[in-house]
């Protein structure tokens, strides 16, 4: 029965195997580029626990539920969590790490637009996941 | 044949045009930093790109297959199984 | 064994029975009862979600249950016993053996069952299928997640032994004339499958009783303060559970391939190309569990491995597509109920596939992670593949089982209103996780976006719910009601394709 032959399967397999070896490397290559953190990025310490956000800046300010950042600086997130699994999420950003106790996860990020953008949690920790919310700030750099 | 040159086309535009960028990304003023946005939706939107032309040829072909070997195609004919009477592994 | 519907049978002896029709049946009824239980709670969530603020969902609490039990039901509850059921109904047959390899533990496994059913209905509990520490270690209420661990354990067990029965029973127990080379695909999707569960269910039989070990205060494997780590059971758990989408999805592909080659009227295509691909996906599907854990804090070259690990499964799969197009090349089909289950099956495993590819490129993972492109992408797979491909083969074995042919009109009504609902909410769901939205979230804040995805999706899940209802009383009434079938052609193809025929001569294929 496959004694007729299979050229056009093989044709077929090549181009979908060139097709992933595109896609897996260019999906190597965005990774690398957005994976290297600036030196002079100014670390926030983010802490996440059920069922809100706390945030340490670099010269100890705490701020809760919401954060400030200036425009254009770079910011390094240390993540974690107190109780169970969250996860860190600036939707807009695209900034997304999970929070988990016992370890700091890193991430980073340059607010490029100034204004308000919602802060929520992307891993299911109970009861008030759903509104585990808050808001980053992002001000012009010129009066902070 | 013209779907899958098209295809070719579209894909060494999606393979070739980020290497321009990569090789001219060093001089990259005044933006220093990497903003992480742009290159995950562009990544994004390459990838849905590449996926929407194999989803057109993909369903383009069950369709054509669907309708022209319907069993009520004037144009259809006798399979050389069913003469036998049973489906032949 | 065949036509038992028809002829009336005490019920105390199908279920004592060992037979392997008997058992099938067992399974096949009981799947689809908590297929339509677990579909009234998708059906309750999608009401709840369609606008922000409570619609008529108490509490979080009771939410957060409600999505958990629909998840552990639907994959544990629905898909793999149906899978079983269709397994030991014709795997005997395709082998040309009297019965499973072990009757009574075929029974066993399936009594096994109904408890773990009434652990985890009855236990409730509320922390997603996935039962990931730490919160289902130190946040969740007892005594439900102690019933959600035991009625899984108790499934582990039922599936394994449904796996080493497959096993046997397909290598050892098949018929001397036959080689393994020509035994049919979905037999051999049964075998793959089962290879899998062997290796993988162990796994998280572990996981589970360090979860509970952990739960007891007993142990802290999973408790950072004890000195554990709650990403070692998102190993354990994912080493499992990236496998056994495969073993959920593999049976479906199986069944498309006797519906296909047959509403074609021509063989498949390449039979050894199908083979090659289930073996190959056993093996790869193995490779890629980590890409669940992207945004744990993997480093770049771990996630660049499980990256590559996920592709590498993607052509055996694209194998399938292939193969299923080129079997109808050429052939002259009749778009029956069941043929038109099993092309639409093949469109949305496309998709599903190809909305898996985005994801497990590791950056676009930091827009979908989470989100309902997930809830979208994988239930394209788990209902657009897998439930339109069994609800398919039910059609198609429909006269075998019952001698009666259900109502073809209402089953064609049944598929287009399905594939409606299903493009609504599942298509939907993609766009909604590209806006951001969570999943698992009781509510949601009145983003208009957010707002009208979700009012869509709910519309298109009530055309599911009616869909499934039009079935329901399609089967029922057939069932007792439909036309007496012609047992040789029962779907009029002018051949001699059902399985019925093939039986009386052993000698042919």
């Amino acid at each position: 029965m496959s004694g007729h032959s299979n050229w056009s399967e093989w044709v077929y397999i090549g181009v979908v195997v060139a097709i992933l070896v595109w896609v897996g490397a260019e999906a190597w290559n965005v990774e690398r580029i957005i994976d290297h953190v600036p030196e002079n990025a100014e670390v926030i310490k983010v802490t996440g626990q059920q069922w809100f956000w706390t945030f340490e800046h670099a010269d100890g300010t705490i701020e809760k539920g919401e954060l400030h950042v200036k425009k254009g600086i770079p910011y390094k997130f240390e993540v974690t969590s107190k109780d169970v699994i969250h996860s860190f999420n600036i939707p807009d950003y695209l900034v997304l790490m999970d929070a988990v106790p016992g370890r700091i996860n890193t991430v980073w990020f340059v607010p490029v637009d100034a204004g308000q953008f919602p802060i929520q949690c992307r891993e299911f920790c109970g009861l008030i996941h759903y509104n585990m919310r808050g808001t980053l700030y992002v001000e012009d750099g010129l009066d902070r | 044949m013209k779907n899958i040159i098209g295809l070719f086309m579209v894909l060494s535009i999606l393979v070739i045009l980020p290497i321009i960028q990569i090789v001219f990304a060093a001089g990259d003023e005044p933006e220093k930093y990497v903003d992480r946005r742009v290159e995950i939706w562009n990544l994004f939107f390459r990838m849905m790109t590449v996926a929407f032309v194999v989803g057109a040829v993909v369903s383009g072909t069950l369709i054509w297959l669907i309708w022209r070997f319907r069993e009520s195609n004037p144009k259809a004919t006798p399979t050389k199984y069913e003469g036998t009477g049973e489906l032949d592994k | 064994m065949v036509l038992e519907l028809q002829k009336p049978r005490p019920v105390w002896q199908i279920m004592f029975s060992t037979h392997h029709t008997d058992i099938g049946l067992l399974y096949i009824i009981s799947s689809l009862t908590f297929l339509f239980m677990g579909g009234a709670l998708a059906l309750a969530i999608r009401v709840e979600l369609f606008s922000p603020g409570t619609q008529f969902i108490a509490d979080s609490m009771t939410f957060n249950r409600i999505f958990t039990v629909h998840g552990t039901n639907m994959i544990f509850l629905f898909i793999l016993p149906f899978a079983s059921g269709v397994g030991n109904y014709f795997v005997p047959i395709m082998v040309r053996y009297k019965d499973m390899a072990y009757p009574k533990l075929n029974a066993i496994a399936f009594w096994m069952i109904p408890p773990a059913a009434a652990l985890i209905w009855l236990g409730f509990a509320d922390f997603g299928w996935y039962g990931q520490p730490p919160y289902s270690m130190i946040s969740s209420p007892s005594p439900a997640a102690e019933m959600w661990i035991f009625g899984l354990k108790i499934l582990g067990v039922s599936s394994v032994l449904g796996a080493i029965n497959f096993i046997v029973t397909i290598l050892k127990c098949k018929h001397p004339d036959l080689p393994l080379s020509k035994v049919p695909l979905l037999a051999w999707s049964f075998l793959s499958s089962s290879l899998i569960v062997l290796v993988a269910i162990p796994t998280f039989a572990a996981a589970l009783l360090m979860l509970l070990t952990d739960r007891l205060g007993v142990t802290g494997f999973f408790n950072p303060a004890l000195g554990g780590d709650p990403i070692a059971y998102s190993h354990l758990f994912w080493f499992t559970f990236h496998p056994e989408v495969y073993v959920l999805v593999i049976p479906a592909i199986g069944m498309m391939y006797e519906i296909i080659p047959r509403f074609s009227r021509k063989p498949i295509f390449s039979h050894s190309s199908g083979m090659f691909a289930f073996i190959l996906l056993s093996i790869v599907s193995f490779a890629s569990w980590a890409h669940h854990m992207f945004a744990t804090g993997m480093s770049f070259t771990e996630k660049t491995v499980f990256m590559v690990g996920t592709l590498a499964a993607v052509p055996a799969s694209a194998m399938h597509v292939f193969n299923f197009l080129a079997t109808m090349w050429g052939g002259r089909a009749k778009y029956s109920t069941p043929m038109m289950w099993a092309i639409g099956g093949i469109a949305l495993f496309f998709s599903a596939g190809a909305g898996g590819v985005v994801n497990t490129a590791m950056p676009l993972d930091f827009i979908t992670h989470d989100s309902y492109w997930v809830v979208g992408h994988f239930h394209l797979f788990v209902f657009g593949t897998i439930a339109f491909g069994s609800f398919g083969f039910l059609y198609y074995m429909f006269p075998y089982i019952t001698g009666r042919m259900y109502n073809e009109k209402w089953g064609k009504v049944h598929f287009i209103i399905t594939l409606i609902g299903a493009v609504l909410v599942f298509f939907t769901q993609h766009i909604l996780g590209l806006y951001g939205m969570p999943r698992r979230v009781f509510d949601y804040p009145p983003f208009p976006a957010w707002i009208e995805m979700n009012q869509i999706a709910g519309v298109g899940a009530m055309l599911l719910g009616v869909g499934m209802t039009i079935f329901l009383v399609n089967m029922i009434y057939s069932s007792a009601k439909g036309k007496e079938a012609n047992m040789e052609d029962p779907f009029g193809l002018g051949g001699k394709y059902y399985y019925p025929y093939q039986r009386k001569n052993p000698h042919h294929d």
